[in-house]
């Protein structure tokens, strides 16, 4: 789902720097504060584990696939700020170590997808979670997915607007919101549903783990 | 030292080409850029080909059908953006060709130490969920329903938490047991 590099105008990848600085230091000092000296081995092996979440090919109708964006999964094992910490992580890992992704729009989809989007399960599993356990995760994890997907969509589509040429030809990406938004959205509505549902299983293991422990 | 000034050349670099919107200068510089990379640079600019391909085909051709329509040049941006973003990718993958990162980021001994950790271990969970990838394949002859194709990513990502689960706790009372810790306090 993530933007590449060269799509976004500097004052959108700058802008996202500066909103995504303030986040990973509360971040840092959240997890630090809860996970003391072993934060580190922590913190790498969870970064391990979204790296690798990202490689599985998530199961799509019609013999298709795509690949799993974990942070779902991630946040509701084990929470927020360690997810969102870890996934910046990756995002960095694989574009200085692997070339894929990219550095300018690091911040931005880290943001999008890594706190926004963990955030949104997070809450929504608060939520509904009193209800229908299994439902609970189905749900925000969809939204989560699509949520992220909404937001990259309107940065993207602000592209046209934040930097044109003076004949008015776009500088980095061509597309408005009513463009970017149905391509990127629509997708993740089917997408979302497939990670919810995968998410759902695989933390019904870890629950039931816990409650024979 | 060197890994620290190829990472931040390479980070200026990147900034420096999105302040660039002249077509002539980008192609100049991705010029440079495949002479500087030298045997390496065709395997590289295939990478690079390969991976930027289908966004830039769908970003290009959607570009030109909508310019068409409403009679407008629509050469300068396909340049541009192709130029742009081939460039680029050719860097990153260049980069990540000589980069070694855990020397780049020497300067930080907690740095060092995590990204080191998280290099290893991403390693090792890769090669478990390639080996439950190749275990499906070899069970399941034909194309597997979407039924069975869910449960094996589910028992893979179930598989992957677990084992990260252990991993966590036994790195921690490894170093630990080794005065890890101690000498860092």
């Amino acid at each position: 789902m993530h933007i590449p590099d060269g799509l976004l105008a500097p004052q959108a990848y700058l802008a996202g720097y500066a909103l995504a600085a303030p986040a990973w230091a509360w971040a840092v000092r959240r997890v630090a504060r809860g996970l003391d000296e072993s934060m580190i081995p922590r913190m790498a092996v969870l970064t391990a584990l979204a790296f690798v979440l990202t490689t599985i090919m998530l199961p799509l109708p019609g013999g298709t696939s795509g690949h799993l964006v974990g942070v779902g999964m991630l946040a509701l094992a084990f929470g927020l700020w360690p997810a969102f910490l870890a996934y910046s992580l990756v995002l960095l890992l694989q574009a200085l170590l692997f070339g894929t992704g990219g550095i300018t729009a690091l911040a931005i989809n880290a943001l999008c997808m890594g706190l926004v989007g963990g955030a949104v399960v997070i809450g929504v599993h608060r939520l509904l979670a009193g209800r229908h356990a299994t439902a609970a995760v189905v749900i925000a994890v969809w939204l989560g997915v699509v949520t992220s997907a909404v937001l990259l969509a309107l940065v993207l589509g602000l592209q046209p607007r934040l930097a044109s040429d003076a004949a008015g030809q776009p500088l980095f990406f061509p597309f408005g919101p009513k463009i970017t938004l149905p391509v990127l959205v629509i997708p993740h509505l089917i997408i979302g549903l497939g990670e919810g549902l995968l998410t759902a299983s695989v933390l019904a293991v870890f629950r039931q783990r816990g409650q024979q422990a | 030292m060197k890994d620290r000034s190829l990472l931040t050349a390479y980070l200026a670099a990147v900034v420096a080409i999105t302040l660039i919107h002249d077509p002539v200068w980008l192609a100049a510089l991705l010029a440079c850029a495949l002479l500087g990379a030298g045997r390496a640079a065709p395997a590289i600019a295939l990478r690079a080909l390969l991976a930027v391909l289908l966004v830039n085909l769908a970003v290009s051709l959607g570009h030109i059908a909508m310019a068409e329509l409403s009679e407008q040049s629509w050469t300068l941006f396909v340049l541009r953006l192709n130029l742009r973003v081939f460039l680029l990718t050719f860097l990153a993958l260049w980069l990540a060709r000589h980069l070694n990162l855990v020397r780049a980021v020497s300067f930080s001994p907690a740095l060092t130490f995590l990204v080191t950790l998280v290099m290893g271990q991403s390693r090792s969970l890769q090669r478990m969920a390639q080996e439950y990838r190749h275990a499906f394949a070899s069970r399941t002859p034909g194309r597997p329903p979407l039924a069975d194709r869910y449960r094996n990513a589910g028992r893979t990502c179930k598989a992957l938490m677990d084992k990260a689960e252990t991993r966590a706790t036994e790195l921690n009372q490894g170093l630990k047991a080794r005065g890890f810790f101690d000498d860092r306090v």
